[in-house]
């Protein structure tokens, strides 16, 4: 007898859809076994799709310089957390920024540890995403059909420099303003349209409030929605197309 | 991995299955970087640095370690000056935009269908030579 005959029989004894008070079947939600052997698997068949996935086999030419991209996404979801909970005490103006950076340190719970994970893992998502590119490359890992997915990359990796670039400025101390300061100069060099770029990029002439905002806004909504997009194109593709093949 | 566990029937042509065999050493991983980062804060505190004072310039501004190849990059393009007072900042930007460029469109430039390293030595040498410029960079403008 397989697994599956297994699964079959086991069924075969449960009680069916009628026979069932509500009772049980809200018991095998909460104890969560209902995605799996009740209610909901048997409507959504999550257990044959769970089972499906788990077992997929990982091609044996995978060793450990596979584990760049999977390194990105876990240190991606330690920002995701730690920037949520700094969130809670974090205050956008240039009057309170800073003071609310040193009370998150020096009076919250805690505080210190979740700003320094998210100082610390916004430095480590930059080189891991570094390394990650540096093996799709030497591995000629880009090559078609795996083209497209090497263009959603590089767009994660400026994503990646664009949370660094605007988070920089949020803790609005003397490194980040004048840091930010000479950064946003930068695309005013481009010809013709230069000096409205880095307008656009300041919210003004100068580096201001109405720049904090900005930058803020892009930090903490724009480039987390854009991100979630394009990470799902990136996964969803390289789902579809497996990892490549040995050398 | 299955061996140990006497589960060779697990094994299939493919390769290891995902779960557990491939989850383990990824989770292991995991726990590796996990030991890193927290090493990191509590040895290496965010540091905390004077609020802002738009009108005291600092003597030394520089970005992130991640921008410092870009700054220094800008910095090398002044000796461009002799080309005119255009050329320096002009240079500096579109040479930087344009390796972007040429980055995303990788794939579509690199006809070569061979994948093996020894086979394609022209874009290994090419991904070499810029490694070490970004290398060079990075440490020339952390120095200067």
């Amino acid at each position: 007898m397989n697994e599956h005959e297994k699964g079959k029989a086991l069924k075969e004894q449960q009680p069916s859809f009628e026979q069932r008070s509500g009772l049980r079947e809200l018991f095998e939600l909460f104890s969560l076994t209902g995605f799996v052997y009740g209610p909901l698997d048997e409507r959504l068949n999550i257990k044959e799709a769970l089972e499906k996935n788990l077992k997929k086999a990982v091609p044996h030419h995978v060793n450990w310089l596979f584990c760049f991209g999977g390194l990105s996404l876990f240190l991606f979801t330690v920002q995701a957390v730690t920037g949520i909970m700094l969130l809670m005490y974090y205050r956008p103006t240039i009057a309170e920024a800073y003071k609310s950076v040193v009370y998150v340190t020096n009076n919250v719970p805690f505080g210190w540890l979740v700003r320094g994970l998210h100082h610390w893992a916004a430095n480590l998502m930059i080189v891991m995403v570094f390394l990650h590119m540096a093996r799709v490359f030497f591995y000629g890992a880009y090559k078609p059909p795996r083209d497209f997915n090497w263009v959603t990359g590089v767009i994660l990796l400026m994503l990646t420099l664009g949370f660094g670039f605007t988070g920089y400025l949020l803790p609005w101390n003397q490194i980040s303003y004048w840091a930010t300061t000479v950064g946003t100069e930068a695309p005013g060099a481009v010809p013709v349209v230069g000096g409205l770029l880095t307008t656009l990029i300041r919210g003004g002439a100068e580096v201001s409030q109405t720049t904090l905002t900005r930058f803020f806004a892009v930090h903490v909504v724009i480039l987390p929605l854009v991100i979630s997009f394009f990470l799902m194109g990136h996964f969803f593709m390289i789902r579809k197309q497996g990892i490549s093949g040995p050398l | 991995m299955s061996e140990v566990l006497g589960e060779k029937a697990n094994k299939t042509e493919e390769g290891e299955p995902f779960f557990p065999n491939h989850m383990l050493d990824q989770t292991m991983m995991v726990f590796v970087m996990l030991a890193i980062l927290v090493t990191l804060v509590m040895f290496f505190p965010a540091p905390m640095e004077p609020p802002a004072d738009p009108f005291v310039t600092p003597e030394h501004i520089k970005p992130e370690w991640y921008f410092l190849s870009a700054y220094q990059a800008l910095k090398v393009a002044e000796h461009f000056s002799f080309l005119g007072a255009w050329a320096p900042k002009v240079l500096g930007i579109l040479v930087q935009a344009g390796g972007l460029f040429l980055l995303v469109l990788l794939p579509f430039l690199d006809k070569n269908p061979e994948r093996h390293p020894r086979k394609r030595p022209f874009m290994i040498a090419m991904g070499i030579l810029a490694l070490i410029a970004l290398a060079a960079l990075t440490i020339w403008g952390k120095l200067s």
